[in-house]
């Protein structure tokens, strides 16, 4: 049952990359997520502890398995940081997270969620998008996109909607929870910048 | 100033030849994915052999009523009947110390033809067994549905809560290829992205002539709406469409007319008329119309219809502006303009529904018991009156609740109607098509 894979893969990544480093080293680090993947096995009252995580998460779409492979192997020091493809990728899936969500919940008469169960016009929007992406070498989300669409033709999931595939909720409240620290971290640096700056006098 | 000029002479760069593979590779992949994904056909309604012969020959009208549910302590809710090709009828509902507690679980009960009588109660669902079946936390269980396909395999779906309240719910999915002998493992529709919450079932099933299953559902997390889900016969989620939206409308009963035209009466959630919605398709359920408000009014309740032979609808419904202390039998045209009352099938003895004495209550509930607990559980009446259970009844007195209509038409042509007879027990009326006429007259 590849959804119940998937939930033990999600557990583990997903607390390896909340847990604080610890100054381990790198094969250390790759023990601990190995631990962390085990302890997702463990079971409480007849279910696992990942059980337990997907009943309240969901499964996760291919792209945040994407992106927590990512950031696994970049804590890991495997990939190096690739801020600015990261930063098209949270305005992305953003983006994407508020087109689906509070139309398809009842806040519109339109049901984007709708367009996943015959899902041609989305094929070719995204295939455009990440041919787009590649050409502008953010191979993150190029990445992402083209393993999502491999993951729904093979038909990985449960689900039958395109959407599934491409976004989920905890992927849409961290790219809105990223890029809400980021324009903190930006007007900060702005305003330090203002404050340090000697002021204009006149001539 | 540290910055080139731009060159003049444009310069036409190439992508390298791994650059190429790449953009080759992800063509070809979307490219695949498009031809392997060219979208559903949406199939006419599959209508009902009307089997006017039985009907036809049977002068005589019918009307009975009886429990289908057995239990004396568990307080009962949310029932749902099909027919089976013998002849027979199962029915499922939920039960439990109380709705949405953890004990609270699915039973079936199977009405024996020769006998006449409902027999046993099974459990066909319960907390523990979805969360194995579906490899998810279970903190409830709620409405389930029943219905036999075309093909005659026979569905079951039913909401599960794996967090929050009712708005957090998913719905489960069961089939038996024996009439109910045995039954698959249950396993959880794709319904909703957000966290798959959010969509109850209550009202039938409706078959599509390709064998596809049109599930009515509803929402009410952000907003109170219905919708129309789209299965394909093997039971995936290949579909949907919204039957109405906004904050006030609930448990749309679907009702086809024919091949593309169907209606959906809605239970009204809202503030403002505290009516009956309907809304009609024209297309197999694929689109619908506005929602609008009918002649009978509707309590925030559950209602259930049928289609006559003669086209038109008979409704179940509280056709009250507040309480469930009554529940009527209507019959409306396919144009739901002209309503007529054709019985009450339960009603409280006050006629405002203002609660009784205690004592009057059990006198009362006695006689309803014996009216239609059956043979068979007869002898249980002085069990039931000592154990009555009290959970309808506050200082101020007790109440009656007949609520929560679900309706069939069987293939030999007698309408079988469940409902919640004060949560208490699963109440079956059947009746004929004389009957129906006597009433109409």
């Amino acid at each position: 049952m590849i959804s119940l894979w998937q939930a033990h893969v999600s557990f583990a990544m997903i607390t390896f990359l909340l847990l604080p480093a610890f100054g381990l080293n790198r094969a250390l680090r790759i023990a601990v997520l190995f631990a962390l993947l085990a302890v997702s096995f463990i079971p409480v009252d007849g279910l696992s502890l990942a059980t337990y995580l997907r009943s309240h998460i969901d499964d996760l779409a291919i792209t945040s398995m994407v992106l927590m492979a990512w950031g696994c192997l970049r804590r890991l020091g495997v990939l190096p940081p690739a801020q600015q493809s990261k930063t098209w990728v949270l305005i992305l899936f953003a983006v994407l997270a508020l087109v689906l969500y509070p139309a398809t919940m009842g806040l519109s008469d339109l049901d984007p969620y709708r367009f996943g169960f015959n899902p041609r016009p989305m094929l070719i929007f995204f295939a455009l998008l990440t041919l787009g992406l590649f050409y502008l070498r953010n191979l993150l989300a190029v990445v992402m996109l083209a393993s999502a669409t491999l993951a729904f033709v093979a038909g990985i999931k449960p689900s039958q909607n395109y959407w599934d595939y491409l976004i989920d909720p905890l992927l849409g409240l961290y790219c809105f929870a990223s890029l809400l620290m980021l324009v903190m971290h930006w007007m900060y640096g702005l305003l330090i910048k203002r404050h340090r700056s000697p002021p204009n006098r006149p001539a | 100033m540290g910055q080139e000029m731009p060159s003049l002479k444009m310069r036409i760069k190439f992508p390298s030849i791994p650059a190429l593979g790449a953009y080759l590779a992800l063509t070809s992949l979307f490219a695949a994915a498009w031809f392997l994904n060219p979208g559903h056909t949406h199939s006419s309604f599959a209508l009902m052999n009307p089997v006017k012969a039985v009907a036809d020959q049977v002068a005589k009208p019918i009307y009975t009523s009886r429990f289908a549910s057995s239990g004396l302590v568990d307080f009962v809710h949310s029932s749902a009947v099909t027919a089976l090709p013998d002849g027979s009828l199962m029915t499922v509902w939920f039960a439990g110390s109380r709705e949405g507690a953890a004990d609270v679980q699915v039973r079936s009960a199977r009405f024996d033809v020769k006998t006449g009588e409902w027999g046993s109660e099974q459990v066909l669902a319960t907390r523990d067994s979805t969360q194995q079946g579906t490899q998810r936390y279970i903190r409830k269980l709620g409405n389930p549905v029943i219905a036999l396909a075309p093909d005659n395999r026979l569905w079951l779906f039913y909401v599960s809560v794996s967090m929050g309240g009712w708005a957090g719910s998913a719905v489960n999915v069961m089939v038996s290829d024996d009439f109910g002998g045995s039954w698959s493992a249950p396993r959880q529709l794709i319904t909703s992205p957000f966290l798959n919450i959010s969509t109850l079932v209550r009202s039938a099933p409706v078959f599509h002539a390709d064998g596809s299953i049109g599930l009515p559902v509803y929402h009410e997390f952000l907003g109170k709406f219905a919708e129309y889900l789209y299965l394909s016969a093997d039971g995936k989620v290949i579909d949907k469409y919204r039957i109405s939206h906004g904050m006030n409308s609930l448990q749309p009963t679907v009702v086809p007319l024919d091949g593309q035209r169907g209606i959906a009466l809605l239970r009204y959630a809202g503030n403002t008329h505290h009516r009956v919605l309907a809304t009609r398709t024209e297309d197999a359920g694929q689109t619908w119309s506005e929602p609008y408000p009918l002649n009978p009014s509707n309590p925030n309740s559950s209602l259930a219809a049928v289609a006559t032979p003669e086209h038109g609808l008979l409704v179940a419904l509280n056709d009250l502006q507040e309480g469930r202390f009554k529940l009527s039998l209507y019959g409306t045209d396919a144009k739901m303009v002209d309503w007529r009352s054709l019985s009450d099938l339960d009603k409280s003895p006050d006629p405002e529904g203002d609660p009784i004495s205690p004592q009057v209550y059990k006198e009362i509930m006695g006689h309803e018991f014996r009216g239609s607990s059956g043979a068979l559980r007869q002898p249980l009446e002085a069990q039931f009156l000592n154990n009555l259970d009290t959970r309808v009844c506050t200082v101020r007195g007790c109440e009656f609740e007949y609520e929560y209509p679900y309706f069939i038409r069987s293939p030999d042509g007698m309408y079988h109607l469940v409902y919640s007879w004060n949560n208490t027990f699963i109440k079956h009326v059947t009746f004929n098509e004389a009957w129906l006429s006597e009433r109409l007259k």
